[in-house]
């Protein structure tokens, strides 16, 4: 067992040569991504054009004009119902799909495999056998999640005054503060957990054949006990957040970023998703990579392949 | 530690709204101007005159107080009884017609369990003589009208004089009136008589019980008010202030006069300031404009100044000049927007809108304060009967509403221009509210007889506003205009009903309406307008067999090739009950386009366009220039061919939307 003193510099640099070295893991995962989606934009449109193809006015409320699209909601609240329905259906494929995915690219980015070859069995040989454990993890965070919820509610429970009858925006910001930082702090603390414990179910899984539930509430402990994990992760999210708010920023009042055309719309929006997925591709790298440097877990089994550390 | 946290955070919060202990005010300057604007003689005929000495204590919420009625009899039949208005007992128990029919609930404010309102007859006289017992409720369980047997019947021309003592506990403010707080906005407070209306001979009493849809019906008068409060209290009140007085004991005494109204109103509140400007009218007189509000709302306050007096120029010039010298808002408090904001009062109005999302741009506010200010004009001076034509008043103002807007804060923006967005007033409330086709209630319905609140607030408001645009873009907005400057001068100062005003504008627009008012007004059903088919067919001679015997002859598509023009069949419909002149305009593929007008009144469901053109007809406009306010404009635009790039683009938006969740939850 190594003993080494990880900084955040170590984790960034894991994270941006991860992206170089296994560029192509990184598109096949994005690609994946992008044929669910462009599968629920087919449907999508499909749905609206059956109600609309007719109609004149939406074109107009696609471009911007308010009072159209709201007469157009209103007719085809059905049709809008299906799309929402339709979006809610690929993202959960997407849960479910990742599963197998992020075991995969864990898998990738701990044993380091050479060649396309190799790294694609490498990610499919780790995605497939990590996929049920991870299911099986997405149940033990339930609770976590549960208490995200009640923190939220309490919290916004005491702010909810404040928010109605704020006047002025300094007003608004310390009960919004108060209202969704705990909780988002729990949810992080959370969601960081998950990721940390994936990582070492996805590097004892040989080795040791950790259960879900001891792993997951002795990452709990080391996570809460290396605060590196969270300035890691968050620093990830908060990328992640600025380049959304950014392209937001940036397609605002400007047609040719936000309005005109499918195929524009379609080719700028991927960069911007690649971009994001990108960077939690780099945290996942330095994950793994901090994850490695955790003692082993105290049960052990016949050893059937060495320790996978990465470093 | 979490909940500590949070606490902590609150406490900070928290601590930056308090305003400290209540401290003695400046005596307030007199108001040096008489009530009427210019002075003059009277407006009305002042049938109603009110004499009121009320003392406030803020602490309890109560008022003691006297008022002297004096009341003529303007009719041709005697008067043997009188039914008064006693509308603070809306708020006593939930045995009342008001609790049973809002639920203890209005515009979002909930009635507490602590807070209710009452108001008690300590005495009654007429002649020197007591009469509090004679006093009977025509609804025991609901007691908020009495009415009062006459030991000597009033006859047509006399004039009868009635004192009374009374006392009122003010509700905890959710609808209209009560106190929030140190906030208390004192309305519809004294006992308040009914209104002799019918045909000469025939005259019966108008006065409604309070109930969740009806708001208030009274005769002009005179009303001399004197104010007892403590010296810590800032008052705003109808009228102008004639006299202020210290009294011992910490206590201040106001009088405020105003003469030709229906209704007096007054406002308490310890920490209030004022912000104040002038309206000017077109004769050049103006009009003292005040806006009354706490000093953390002062971003606000401006707002409302500059709506008020913008609001006063414009409705002075569309209808007839503001009468009185004096306007006053009141803004209330956040916590008592909802309750006692949004309300109008002759000479007094209370506004509401103020929020965080309220940015400059985003207009509520300032629509608040014009929509009230205007009712100074519909049910102000033309003082309709509310509870059984509530179009008249809250409908007629919301289409003056939306022409003050977009003279104000011009066409295409008169409610919202911010950050790119802008919507013009009418187009967003129409979009807001429901189909007029799928109210099971007619616009002409008493407010008390609505199927449910919804239909109430959909007819009366927007709906109403829908038919008047309607008509007005069919006939033209300034004849429609010059029509309705013609009715507010025949009926100010007046009890218009829906016929007068009907009447009035077949008399201005020169043409029976009888088509558009009946069907509008007074049935169910909307329109319902859509194109129905719209194919072409390229033209040629005919083909066929054609002759007998040697003569036959067999005509081919080779004998008789396509034309190159297009023979194009349209059907339109109209599955309504509301049948107005419909613009239809067809456009074709070589950019040239064709117009004519259904026209028949009602008489036929469906209209057919034939034409012969040149090139393939693309596309069906239903009233392209959007005079039709009263119909969902969805299918008003038809095009041949489909196109599904529109969605493919919106696809694209929700499936990229869709991306970005997928990405917060998968790896």
């Amino acid at each position: 067992m190594k003993s080494m003193k990880i900084t955040l510099g170590d984790l960034l640099g894991s994270g941006s040569r991860a992206i170089t070295r296994y560029t192509g893991t990184l598109l096949a995962v994005f690609v994946v991504q992008t044929i669910v989606m462009l599968a629920a934009m087919f449907a999508t449109a499909m749905v609206l054009a059956n109600a609309f193809a007719h109609l004149p006015i939406w074109d107009d409320a696609v471009d911007g004009d308010l009072v159209s699209l709201v007469v157009c909601l209103k007719f085809a609240r059905g049709n809008f119902l299906a799309c929402s329905s339709i979006a809610f259906g690929a993202i959960l494929l997407w849960s479910l799909a990742s599963w197998f995915l992020a075991g995969g690219v864990y898998g990738v980015l701990a044993q380091r495999p050479e060649g396309r070859a190799e790294t694609a069995r490498t990610f499919g040989a780790s995605g497939a056998a990590t996929y049920l454990t991870y299911a099986r993890l997405a149940l033990c965070a339930v609770p976590g999640w549960l208490l995200a919820m009640l923190v939220f509610a309490l919290c916004s429970g005491f702010a909810l005054q404040k928010v109605q009858y704020a006047l002025t925006v300094s007003d608004l910001v310390g009960p919004l503060l108060l209202a969704i930082g705990p909780a988002l702090l729990v949810m992080h603390v959370m969601m960081t957990v998950v990721d940390y414990a994936r990582v070492e179910l996805t590097l004892r899984h040989d080795s040791h054949e950790p259960g879900v539930i001891a792993t997951y509430l002795r990452t709990l402990g080391f996570v809460l006990r290396r605060p590196l994990t969270l300035v890691h992760s968050g620093l990830g999210w908060l990328v992640f957040v600025a380049i959304t708010l950014g392209y937001g920023y940036l397609a605002h009042n400007r047609p040719m970023y936000g309005a005109t055309g499918a195929i524009t719309l379609f080719v700028i929006r991927s960069g911007v998703s690649l971009a994001r997925m990108a960077i939690r591709f780099g945290v996942l790298a330095g994950q793994v990579d901090l994850g490695g440097s955790r003692p082993l877990p105290p049960r052990r089994v016949e050893v059937k392949a060495p320790p996978k550390n990465a470093g | 530690m979490l909940g500590r946290t949070c606490l902590a955070g609150l406490a900070l919060t928290a601590c930056s709204s308090g305003h400290g202990p209540a401290r003695p005010q400046h005596l307030p300057p007199l108001d040096k101007v008489p009530a009427l604007r210019g002075g003059g003689a009277a407006r009305s005929p002042r049938i109603a005159n009110y004499k009121l000495d009320a003392k406030l204590d803020p602490s309890s919420h109560m008022i003691t107080a006297t008022e002297t009625l004096t009341w003529t009899n303007t009719g041709a039949s005697q008067v043997d009884m009188l039914p008064f208005h006693l509308y603070m007992n809306a708020f006593k128990n939930e045995d009342s017609l008001f609790m049973r029919t809002t639920h203890g609930e209005m515009r979002g404010a909930h009635a507490t369990d602590s807070g209710w309102g009452w108001i008690q007859i300590d005495s009654i006289q007429i002649g020197g003589v007591e009469r509090a017992t004679a006093i009977s409720y025509p609804d025991d369980r609901d007691r908020t009208v009495a009415n009062l047997p006459l030991q000597q019947p009033v006859q047509p021309g006399q004039t009868i004089e009635i004192n009374f003592k009374f006392t009122e506990q003010l509700p905890e403010v959710f609808a209209r009136s009560g106190y929030k707080g140190e906030f208390n906005l004192v309305g519809q407070w004294f006992p308040k008589i009914g209104v002799r209306v019918g045909t000469p001979g025939a005259e019966h009493w108008e006065c409604q019980p309070h109930s969740a849809n009806t708001e208030f019906f009274a005769d002009f008068g005179v009303y001399d008010v004197t104010l007892t409060v403590p010296n810590t209290q800032v008052v705003a009140a109808t009228g102008v202030l004639v006299a202020a007085s210290d009294v011992p004991g910490g206590l201040r005494t106001l009088t405020y006069h105003a003469e030709d109204v229906h209704d007096f109103v007054w406002m308490a509140d310890p920490y209030m300031v004022t912000k104040s400007g002038k309206a000017t009218l077109e004769d050049g007189s103006t009009v003292i404009v005040r806006v009354v509000y706490r000093p953390e709302q002062e971003s606000f306050a401006a707002r409302h100044l500059q709506a008020a007096i913008g609001a006063i120029e414009k409705f002075s010039a569309d209808f007839v000049p503001y009468p009185w010298s004096i306007m006053t808002v009141v803004d209330p408090p956040p916590d008592a927007a909802s309750g006692a904001g949004g309300m109008e009062y002759p000479t007094l109005v209370t506004t509401a809108g103020d929020s965080v999302l309220a940015r400059p741009g985003v207009r509520v506010p300032e629509f608040v304060t014009v929509h009230e200010v205007g009712h100074n004009w519909f049910q102000g001076m033309l003082a309709s009967n509310e509870p059984v034509e509530a179009w008249m008043d809250e409908g007629v103002n919301e289409w003056a509403d939306s022409h003050v807007m977009a003279e104000l804060y011009g066409a295409r923006s008169s409610v919202i221009d911010w950050e790119g967005f802008t919507a013009e007033y009418g187009a967003l409330s129409e979009t807001a509210t429901e189909d007029p086709a799928n109210i099971p209630s007619p616009i002409a319905t008493a407010a008390f007889q609505f199927v449910d609140n919804a239909a109430y607030g959909e007819q009366s408001y927007p709906g109403t506003n829908r038919a008047l645009t309607t008509l007005e873009r069919t006939v033209g907005t300034s004849k429609f205009m010059a029509a309705m400057k013609a009715y507010a001068k025949q009926w100010a100062f007046k009890h218009p009903t829906g016929r007068d005003l009907f009447a009035a504008l077949e008399k201005e627009l020169g043409e029976n309406l009888d088509w558009y008012f009946s069907p509008v007004f007074e049935q169910v059903g909307g329109m319902r307008l859509r194109v129905r088919s719209a194919e072409c067919r390229p033209t040629h001679p005919p083909r066929g067999v054609f002759g007998d015997g040697t003569q036959k002859k067999i005509v081919t598509d080779t004998d008789a090739p396509t034309s190159g023009a297009w023979n194009c069949d349209v059907f339109v419909q109209n599955t309504g009950v509301i049948h107005v002149p419909v613009d239809i305009e067809l456009d074709f593929a070589d950019g040239s386009t064709q117009r004519e007008q259904w026209d028949d009144h009602g008489e036929r469901a469906w209209h057919e366009l034939t034409a012969l053109h040149s090139s393939r007809l693309v596309g069906v406009r239903l009233d392209p220039d959007n005079k039709i306010s009263l119909d969902v404009p969805i299918e008003h635009q038809y095009r041949l061919e489909g196109d599904g790039a529109a969605s493919l683009r919106a696809g694209a938006r929700i499936a990229s939307w869709a991306q970005t969740l997928m990405q917060l939850v998968g790896p």
